[in-house]
């Protein structure tokens, strides 16, 4: 079952066009990634989704309410986490939490809320006063506070360090596992990696690929690419072997690029050669390859 | 929860963060406060002024220059904050995502409001109060004859300038330029509402233009009751008209990013 159904959305800001023509689904219970570069229009289409936008055109589907006229509506049951947010300075951790708790129709024990996000230790802390992470955690914890079916995440772990990173997906995981469904905008590839079941990469305000991580790599056919080293100087049988596509060579690295079981065929092939290398290794493409190459590999700012 | 609960849980925080930073309003409760004194220093609080006509009016409304300026000077704290407080901190919350926050986890501009002129009323009541205290031990100005009446034009003011300050938020954009234009229109109406000069040493022309305008009924409506010249239902039924004509295409227009 949809919860987010998106048609043809259209947006433009005087002649900026952030969003041209974008569709896609959203199934119920899934971690949905929306990656793609700075100015792709990511945090303009969540953001119509959520009815903080009036889109220029397009229909859209959201928990079976149309966010443009039913905003409020929806709003109570989605949570959000927004880029370049804020709250007042002098507002402390806990008196934010049970403010926004107010306004939930369907409220989340603030205690348990506060501790799940690790700011336990915050609680009495001015808003001015926290660090980057723990601000993100704060805005994270805001996000689930009205107990959402569905929550947008948009740039879920800026600023914060690795380990908290890990804790959070981890989290987001957790939350998944209790049924809500998670649309996360990102521009971190092994975020939607390793989080997302699905994942739309955006580019020029359009979707130019929609599929799970590994399906958006294998769609694509990009080549692994295997390294060893040896001395050995005659080794133009192994460009003869299925699915090498390039050997090339520096010194006595050697770099072959190939598709398909390629690791295998070729560790075999230099076995029956006499030739036995420590350091046999093959890296297989990753989302981040996918992204570059669907992206036109720029990255724009 | 209700909306009674959000409006609640929001006056709360409103309240506590102006306890947090209490020096926010310092202008707006000292400028006035610190004009009366002088004002009232210059014209003085002889009872032979209370009769002097000029351009056929009143100068001082039949009581002492010192009277005229207390009660006409917690008109000014109320203009002061409408025009000048309200829409720059209200454009700083919006530049700083504060209030693309808000909207996200359903908080609505009536409710945030609200909060916001729930507190500004507390502030006018208790500069009021600093207000009557100050010139009753400086001049021993009267304290106001009819308590209710003021109050009364105190709640319509705060609806008034509430929406006047809503609308310049809405429609400039920056606090830089609300602190800009918020301070020029402050203090045109200041010099032309009789909170200044008395109206009736302004020329004609500006005694006219001023007469259209909520400053001169905010200070009338609250100089009645407080000499005890009763309620003005004219008035305040102007600044009724004024609160609704800002009021509506304020919350029409309101922006939250």
């Amino acid at each position: 079952m949809a919860v987010i159904t998106v048609d043809h959305l259209r947006k433009t800001y005087r002649d900026v066009v952030a969003v041209d023509d974008l569709s896609f689904d959203v199934e119920a219970g899934e971690i949905f990634g929306i990656l793609g570069p700075n100015g792709a229009g990511k945090t303009t289409t969540v953001e119509c989704v959520q009815g903080l936008r009036h889109p220029d055109g397009g229909t859209m589907q959201v928990l079976g309410l149309d966010p443009t006229t039913q905003g409020a509506q929806l709003r109570q049951r989605i949570g959000s986490q927004l880029q370049d947010s804020a709250l007042p300075g002098r507002l402390r951790v806990a008196e934010s939490i049970e403010l926004f708790a107010a306004f939930a129709h369907r409220p989340v024990d603030c205690d348990e809320l506060l501790a799940r996000w690790r700011l336990d230790d915050q609680r009495g802390q001015a808003f001015d006063s926290l660090s980057g992470g723990q601000r993100q955690r704060l805005f994270i914890a805001l996000a689930f506070v009205n107990s959402p079916e569905l929550v947008f995440l948009d740039e879920l772990t800026q600023g914060l360090d690795p380990q908290a990173r890990r804790a959070t997906w981890e989290l987001i995981r957790e939350i998944r596992q209790g049924g809500t469904t998670v649309v996360l905008v990102t521009h971190f590839m092994d975020e939607a990696e390793h989080l997302c079941d699905r994942v739309a990469v955006v580019d020029g305000g359009k979707v130019v690929a929609l599929d799970t991580p590994q399906g958006l790599i294998d769609g694509l056919g990009l080549p692994s690419v295997v390294r060893f080293t040896t001395s050995e100087a005659d080794l133009d049988w192994l460009e003869k072997i299925d699915g090498v596509e390039t050997v090339a060579r520096l010194g006595d690295a050697v770099e072959i690029r190939g598709t398909g079981p390629v690791l295998a065929l070729v560790a075999s092939e230099l076995v029956a050669h006499g030739i036995i290398p420590l350091d046999l290794r093959v890296e297989r493409p990753t989302v981040e390859d996918a992204f570059l190459t669907l992206t036109g590999g720029d990255i724009r700012s | 929860m209700s909306t009674m609960g959000g409006y609640r849980a929001m006056t709360r925080t409103e309240f506590r963060l102006f306890r947090r930073e209490p020096f926010s309003v310092v202008f707006v409760l000292a400028f006035p406060l610190m004009m009366m004194v002088l004002l009232a220093a210059v014209f003085g609080n002889k009872k032979t002024d209370a009769h002097t006509v000029q351009n056929g009016m009143l100068i001082w409304r039949g009581v002492t220059p010192a009277n005229y300026y207390t009660a006409a000077s917690v008109a000014v704290i109320v203009a002061a904050l409408g025009l000048m407080t309200l829409p720059m901190s209200l454009d700083s919350y919006r530049e700083r995502g504060i209030l693309r926050r808000f909207h996200a986890s359903s908080i609505s501009a009536p409710t945030l409001v609200s909060a916001i002129l729930t507190l500004a009323l507390v502030t006018f009541v208790a500069g009021t109060v600093v207000m009557a205290v100050v010139a009753r031990f400086a001049y021993h100005a009267m304290l106001p004859q009819d308590v209710l009446g003021v109050v009364a034009a105190l709640v319509v003011g705060t609806a008034t300038f509430g929406a006047i300050g809503l609308l310049l938020a809405t429609l400039l954009r920056t606090s830089r330029s609300a602190q800009g234009i918020g301070l020029l229109l402050f203090f045109a109406l200041w010099l032309i509402s009789g909170t200044a000069p008395p109206r009736a040493v302004l020329p004609a022309g500006l005694r006219d233009i001023g007469g259209l305008l909520p400053l001169t009924h905010l200070v009338t409506a609250i100089q009645n009751p407080w000499f005890g010249f009763g309620w003005s239902g004219t008035d305040l039924a102007v600044l009724a008209a004024w609160a609704v004509a800002a009021g509506v295409p304020a919350l029409w227009l309101f922006r939250w990013d």
